[in-house]
């Protein structure tokens, strides 16, 4: 048994495309599909027929102001581009600026204090003076030898000591 | 005139393709006169598709405008594996779908926000009934289906075609023909239906 025929058939039908001769028998011998051919017919009629005609513009102007837009948008991108760019290098350089100047104070100062011959205080002076180091200093220093003491001894003290000395030496020769 | 001096000055033997590309590269090299060129081939069907989504010569223009700036700033991107016609009908039938959903969207959005349709809006709907009774319907059909049979029916453009431009098979096109034609049946049948769409 033969099935009604479908959308695409229709559409075949109308446009006058070769169909097999069972597809003309049908719609002889089918009142719907007959119907919807009709139907379908006279609403491709109806539409063709609103076909007014449009209107047409100045094709000059037409052209010239789609030329215009397009070259007023490639403008406005090139600028926003150009600004989007100069607002990104900007903070980048304010902070390379930033960073060049602290650097180069410090350089700066370094070398130049690196440069200054070292300033003597008066406590310093009163030192240099002074031929005997104070007692404090020779007791906080690293390596005392006996020589050392003996030398930041007094005449007399060191004369005792010369004593004491020598007649240790007798009683370990003894 | 000018059309005809533009393009006489091709090769007889380019077939429209080829006359589209060599257009294409040029402008593309910079060459404006094949801006020119290139407008003057496409800029009245365009227009006319813009035309039968709007009904309106400034909408009309505005939006074919809006086409081939998109199509332009885009040209590079061409991939050339259809016509530069089947791209430029599928750029203007997207973009004036857009335009249309975008449209009936802020209409519902006004009669949602107000609670009910402006005096103004109903009288442009009824001047439109008024004026073109059969139009009114077409403009019913959901603006692809609509799309579609306005290209097939009064652009005259081949099936083939039609599917290349929107991406789908012959048949789908077909039936897409066939079943828009049989909503403007029934809208014609039943006027109810009508008014309740409207």
């Amino acid at each position: 048994m033969f099935n009604h025929l479908k959308a695409e058939d229709f559409i075949n039908l109308m446009e006058g495309c070769e169909l097999p001769a069972r597809y003309r028998s049908h719609i002889d011998s089918c009142a719907r599909c007959r119907a919807t051919w009709e139907s379908v017919q006279a609403m491709h009629a109806e539409v063709s027929s609103t076909d007014t005609d449009i209107p047409e513009p100045d094709w000059n102007c037409f052209r010239l102001s789609v030329r215009d837009e397009l070259l007023s948008r490639s403008i406005q991108r090139d600028s926003a581009v150009r600004r989007w760019t100069g607002w990104a290098i900007r903070p980048a350089a304010a902070w390379a600026l930033s960073v060049f100047l602290v650097a180069g104070i410090t350089i700066v100062t370094v070398l130049w204090q690196t440069d200054q011959p070292p300033v003597l205080g008066p406590s310093d002076q009163v030192s240099e003076n002074v031929s005997d180091p104070p007692g404090e200093v020779i007791e906080a220093g690293p390596e005392k030898s006996l020589f050392d003491e003996v030398v930041s001894l007094g005449e007399e003290q060191q004369e005792q000591f010369r004593q004491i000395l020598l007649s240790r030496g007798k009683t370990n020769r003894r | 005139m000018m059309e005809r001096s533009l393009t006489a000055s091709l090769p007889m033997t380019l077939s429209n393709q080829d006359v589209d590309a060599d257009l294409v590269d040029r402008y593309l090299a910079g060459d404006m006169s094949a801006f020119d060129e290139l407008m003057i081939r496409y800029e009245r069907q365009i227009y006319r598709v813009c035309y039968r989504f709007v009904e309106n010569r400034e909408d009309a223009m505005d939006l074919a405008q809006e086409v081939f700036i998109k199509a332009f700033e885009h040209l590079a991107a061409f991939r050339r594996e259809s016509s530069l016609k089947t791209w430029l009908y599928r750029i203007a039938m997207n973009h004036c779908i857009n335009h249309v959903k975008k449209r009936s969207q802020e209409f519902v959005e006004v009669t949602e926000s107000t609670g009910s349709v402006p005096a103004s809006v109903h009288s442009q709907l009824e001047e439109r009934e008024q004026r073109e009774y059969f139009r009114t319907l077409i403009k019913q059909l959901p603006p692809k289906q609509k799309a579609i049979l306005e290209l097939r029916i009064n652009e005259h453009l081949s099936y083939e075609e039609i599917a290349k431009i929107s991406g789908r098979s012959v048949s789908t096109i077909k039936a897409s023909v066939f079943f828009a034609l049989e909503k403007l049946r029934k809208l014609v049948k039943n006027p109810d239906l009508r008014k309740v769409r409207n």
